[in-house]
């Protein structure tokens, strides 16, 4: 409150904030609402690095100004980041979990002389509206195209998709779908649901009744999954051997102690898990459990905001505190590192991040709770879904 | 009973001679709050451009529930209608003059008006308030269909208007959009305060306290109230087209009934069937909601929970509505 | 024509899920006359003790219903009698105004204490995994909420219908003042009819959590379902919310099934044509 309240007394005009002392960054995510516990991940996966880390670059502080946004609403995005930019003075725009709200800002980014490190919003064509955005997280075309390689290796035919109907889910459909057919799969069917549903068991039936043999389905995290996938066991196709393919997002760490038993089996797609056996994620896990409190909490977009802030360390090195947003941005071009999800490196051309995308199977650990296995890799993936785009 | 022995104390003053006076005196109280906001707050007009929009949007809701006596919790489906009718204009038609988008933005809220208001008028009470909630949710689910229209869920992105007059464009500073916003938001108070002390406007609050007698009397009571939907369409839709042009993204929320919801909680905050008090619900809750969610961005809602029962407690009728029926006693003491 | 028995059933299982969770607001809305948005809070509190009753302390699922509702009650009461008592007879405005600002202290008290994680009920071996019914199977637990339903709806009628009680809260409801008048203590009426409604809400909240899983945004989440689903039906009328909460289950589950893409659509087109057919309620009484 004090620190907020400073700051604001401190804010000075845009321009004189070069070789200031702190250098401040705003992050933006859903720290309240129905998704308050992906932005707590943000905020774990910052603390953690500056607890790992320093808050210090150079001789210059590092100042964190977190705004809430619940939910998707480009006006109220638009209004904080402008807040942030011109009465707090901001060198960094970080966070976004929803693309509509990244899309707001960026229009922003060039006047504001701002990059934005985009810690989870997922849609491809983010990264083509300004060239000062980068994004460490994942698209769903990228998390979602190998599960289709992965169908094709296990033998899989016929497969019947079922997807959430909004922007994210309908990236996925197309993604795998896509991948699929020229794998020389066949789609038997495309269902999209309201992301209001909440009884799928009349979906279930509709996956029973197209002969398919595996069902790949999005959802966003969070409850409706959990229904989601006990009505697919309760309706008998887990028992029918229908194999239930996803991208990670329906088998996020925080959701497997709800959905226990039912996801026993479960394969998925994504960029992170928790139980990522290397030194660099150990330490990572260590500190960010710390932060978040509860380790039950703890979640992909951790990763997303921990590797954001090395960007924006990177960033404000390369600078020396000063604000310099294309200097900033052609600082972390070709970057390359050791994240605890693995090797990654920001693509020069796109900016968005390349990764291994990781298959893995719910399993369940000796201490009886679940977690994701990862049993294979598929290394250096980039964002198929711009390429799909043109 | 309270409110409607305020509302006729209020209507008693309007019809004396010096209604003009206190429309003017409105008209400068709007403007001088925004000054001020101006002045003390130069480096937030985004979020005051924003209060703004949202402004015009509770206005046009007061309209139908204050003076009309409808309850709806879909009123965000008329702001939408707006805010997409001058995106869509932008992007897919090229109409990027501010005051072009803006009209077109008035004229898709008073259709979307005209179409939920056919439907609205066809249920009383709670049904009513069902069948707003069913209203935005065709209208949300509708937006999100057509996302080669609307671009879905990713939102309508690349609306970029002209600068006004050819000459103040739409910064990051937002200078030109909130100047922008309260001269419509100015034209319209004025607008609307004629209209309410209008007959067609008395009309309206006549079918408020008895529609029976309304239509005994020989008017056409759903014919009015259309006809005021229509009107208060328009309105919302200038807030969404406001909101449009100066977010240059319109978002799926924006038909949401989150933000129906909200809009009607503003309203009441500030108190139902006064202009001033839809403006005054607006400016505070949303200028708290600012306040307290920059203090502590995590656990804000139970302290937004809390003004809302104290108000219910301590200003039953409104922030406004109290404010003037305390005066009103004092002034009668002397 | 087995699909159509398969959907049925499903159909059948959410709509009686729905009446559960519902029904405690049709007391409120129709019997108390107030538009109580804070319905969802109720359920998610009773689901939140539920949850830790079996989780944390261990308890069976059956201590852990009890446990929930009473606790629940417990909670509501001086909600009952420092901010409910304030706005029976306000306008409906003032009691929306009222409702979602306890609904969100609620929400904030949740995430606050409870984290933002699912919290789930585990379920006794019972009522765990499928049953066969011959021609398909289905989730047991969802036997057991159709049953709940069944118990609920008769236990309620002969309540309100039957019982001496009844009458009183009728008439209460109908005139407060005559009732009064002739020696029925309405406050007692109003305060023992409140707690059936939380009572109820708590119960639903558990009984309905395999489909509808607590959360802290549990209360704004549903809300709107709850509230339609009890207004097609007519307020106060159990009948109607059953018969409202039977149609809506059938015709979203068959939306579903025969056109998901458009189900939300569906369901809201439906909504639309049966409160323009029965602008009361399906069997709601004229006001």
């Amino acid at each position: 409150m004090k620190k907020i309240l400073l700051s604001a007394v401190a804010a000075v005009a845009l321009c004189s904030s070069a070789f200031a002392d702190t250098v401040k960054v705003g992050v933006v995510g859903p720290f309240s609402g129905p998704f308050a516990i992906q932005g707590k991940n943000f905020k774990a996966g910052i603390d953690a690095y500056m607890a790992l880390n320093g808050s210090k670059v150079g001789d210059d502080d590092i100042e964190i100004i977190y705004r809430d946004l619940p939910q998707a609403d480009p006006a109220q995005s638009k209004a904080l980041a402008q807040e942030l930019v011109v009465k707090e003075g901001v060198q960094y725009l970080a966070g976004f979990y929803f693309t509509p709200d990244a899309m707001a800002v960026t229009p922003l980014l060039e006047q504001a002389n701002v990059p934005l490190v985009i810690m989870n919003a997922a849609t491809s064509a983010i990264v083509t509206k300004s060239p000062y955005v980068v994004r460490t997280s994942f698209t769903l075309w990228q998390t979602s195209a190998p599960m289709a390689k992965v169908a094709k290796e296990r033998g899989v035919k016929k497969v019947i998709t079922v997807v959430s109907d909004y922007g994210p889910g309908v990236d996925s459909e197309a993604a795998f779908t896509t991948t699929f057919k020229a794998e020389g799969g066949e789609i038997v069917d495309s269902i999209r649901m309201p992301l209001s549903t909440n009884d799928f068991s009349p979906i279930m039936q509709r996956v029973k009744d197209s002969g398919a043999d595996a069902v790949f389905a999005f959802l966003p995290s969070g409850p409706t999954t959990l229904g989601f996938v006990k009505s697919y066991n309760d309706n008998g196709l887990k028992g029918a051997g229908i194999q239930l393919l996803a991208p990670g997002d329906l088998t996020q760490e925080s959701d497997l102690p709800a959905l226990g038993d039912s996801a026993l089996g479960m394969l998925t797609t994504f960029h992170y898990a928790i139980s990522h056996d290397s030194p660099e994620n150990k330490t990572f896990v260590e500190a960010a459990r710390k932060a978040i409190g509860n380790p039950a909490e703890l979640s992909f977009p951790s990763v997303g905001a921990y590797d954001g802030m090395h960007v924006i360390y990177k960033m404000i090195e390369a600078t020396g505190g000063e604000q310099n947003a294309q200097k900033a941005v052609d600082a972390v071009k070709g970057m390359a590192w050791e994240s605890p999800r693995g090797p990654v490196s920001i693509d020069g051309e796109t900016r968005h991040i390349t990764q291994n995308i990781y298959l893995r199977e719910v399993a369940k650990a000796d201490d009886g709770t679940y977690y994701n296995k990862e049993i294979a890799t598929f290394e250096k993936q980039g964002d198929p879904g711009l390429a799909a785009a043109k | 009973m309270a409110i409607q022995r305020a509302i006729a104390a209020e209507g008693k003053v309007d019809a004396g001679p010096n209604w003009l006076l206190r429309d003017l005196m409105g008209l400068a109280a709007v403007l001088a709050v925004a000054g001020i906001g101006y002045l003390l707050f130069p480096n937030n007009l985004a979020l005051l451009t924003r209060i703004t929009a949202i402004a015009l949007l509770v206005l046009s809701l007061d309209l139908v529930t204050g003076y009309c006596g409808i309850a709806t919790l879909g009123h965000a489906a008329l702001f939408g209608s707006g805010a997409y009718a001058a995106g869509i204009a932008a992007v897919h038609f090229d109409i990027t003059d501010p005051f072009a988008m803006a009209a077109v933005g008035a004229v898709g809220g008073a259709a979307a008006g005209l179409l939920a208001g056919a439907i609205m008028l066809r249920g009383r009470g709670l049904a009513q308030l069902v069948l707003s909630i069913a209203i935005v949710y065709l209208f949300h689910e509708t937006a999100n269909k057509a996302s080669n229209w609307t671009g879905g869920s990713d939102g309508l992105a690349g609306i970029s208007p002209d600068p006004v007059f050819g000459i103040f464009g739409f910064d990051l500073w937002g200078r030109t959009a909130y100047v922008f916003g309260i001269a419509i938001l100015a034209v319209v108070f004025v607008l609307l305060r004629l209209l309410v002390r209008s007959p067609f406007g008395m009309l309206c609050r006549g079918i408020r306290e008895d529609p029976v007698r309304v239509s005994a009397m020989g008017a056409s009571v759903n014919g009015t109230l259309l006809r005021m939907y229509a009107i208060s369409g328009a309105v919302a839709g200038l807030g969404g087209a406001l909101n449009a042009i100066s977010t240059q993204v319109v978002g799926l929320d924006s038909l949401s009934f989150t933000t129906s919801a909200e809009a009607l909680v503003m309203l009441v905050v500030g108190g139902t069937g006064s202009l001033f008090g839809a403006l005054v619900g607006t400016l505070t809750f949303m200028w708290f909601e600012d306040f307290v969610s920059a203090i502590n961005p995590f656990h804000w809602l139970t302290i937004i929970g809390a003004l809302l029962i104290a108000v219910v407690l301590f200003a039953p009728n409104g922030l406004y509505g109290t404010a003037t029926q305390l005066l009103h006693r004092v002034w009668n003491k002397r | 024509m087995q699909t159509v028995f398969s959907v049925g059933t499903d159909a059948l299982a959410y709509g009686m899920v729905l009446f559960v969770i519902s029904i405690g607001l049709s007391v409120t809305m129709g019997l108390m006359r107030v538009v109580n948005l804070a319905h969802g809070a109720f359920a998610m509190i009773g689901g939140y003790i539920a949850s830790y009753a079996t989780q944390i302390l261990g308890l069976g699922y059956g201590v852990a219903i009890l446990l929930a509702v009473v606790g629940t009650i417990l909670i509501a009461i001086p909600i009952e009698r420092f901010l409910f008592r304030r706005i029976y007879g306000a306008p409906e405005l003032t009691q929306v105004l009222m409702t979602i600002g306890l609904t969100f202290c609620v929400i904030g008290i949740a995430n606050y204490v409870f984290g933002p994680t699912l919290k789930t009920i585990p379920l006794p071996e019972t009522l765990r995994g499928p049953v066969d019914l011959g021609f398909r199977s289905i989730a047991a637990h969802k036997l057991f909420a159709i049953a709940c339903g069944i118990v609920v709806a008769g236990a309620l009628w002969v309540l309100i219908d039957k019982t001496s009680f009844g009458v009183k809260l009728r008439a209460s409801v109908d005139n407060a003042a005559m009732a009064a008048s002739l020696g029925v203590r309405t406050k007692i009426v109003y305060a023992v009819s409140s707690a059936v409604a939380v009572g109820l809400a708590a119960f639903g909240g558990i009984v309905g959590a395999e489909l509808l899983p607590i959360e802290p945004y549990y209360a704004l989440r549903y809300m709107v379902t709850f509230l339609v689903v009890v207004s097609v039906g007519g307020a106060g009328s159990i009948p109607g919310a059953l018969v409202a909460c039977l149609v809506l289950g059938a015709i979203d589950t068959t939306g579903r099934y025969l056109v998901p893409e458009y189900g939300e659509f569906f369901f809201y087109l439906a909504v639309i044509a049966i409160v323009c057919v029965f602008p009361n309620g399906i069997l709601g009484r004229r006001s």
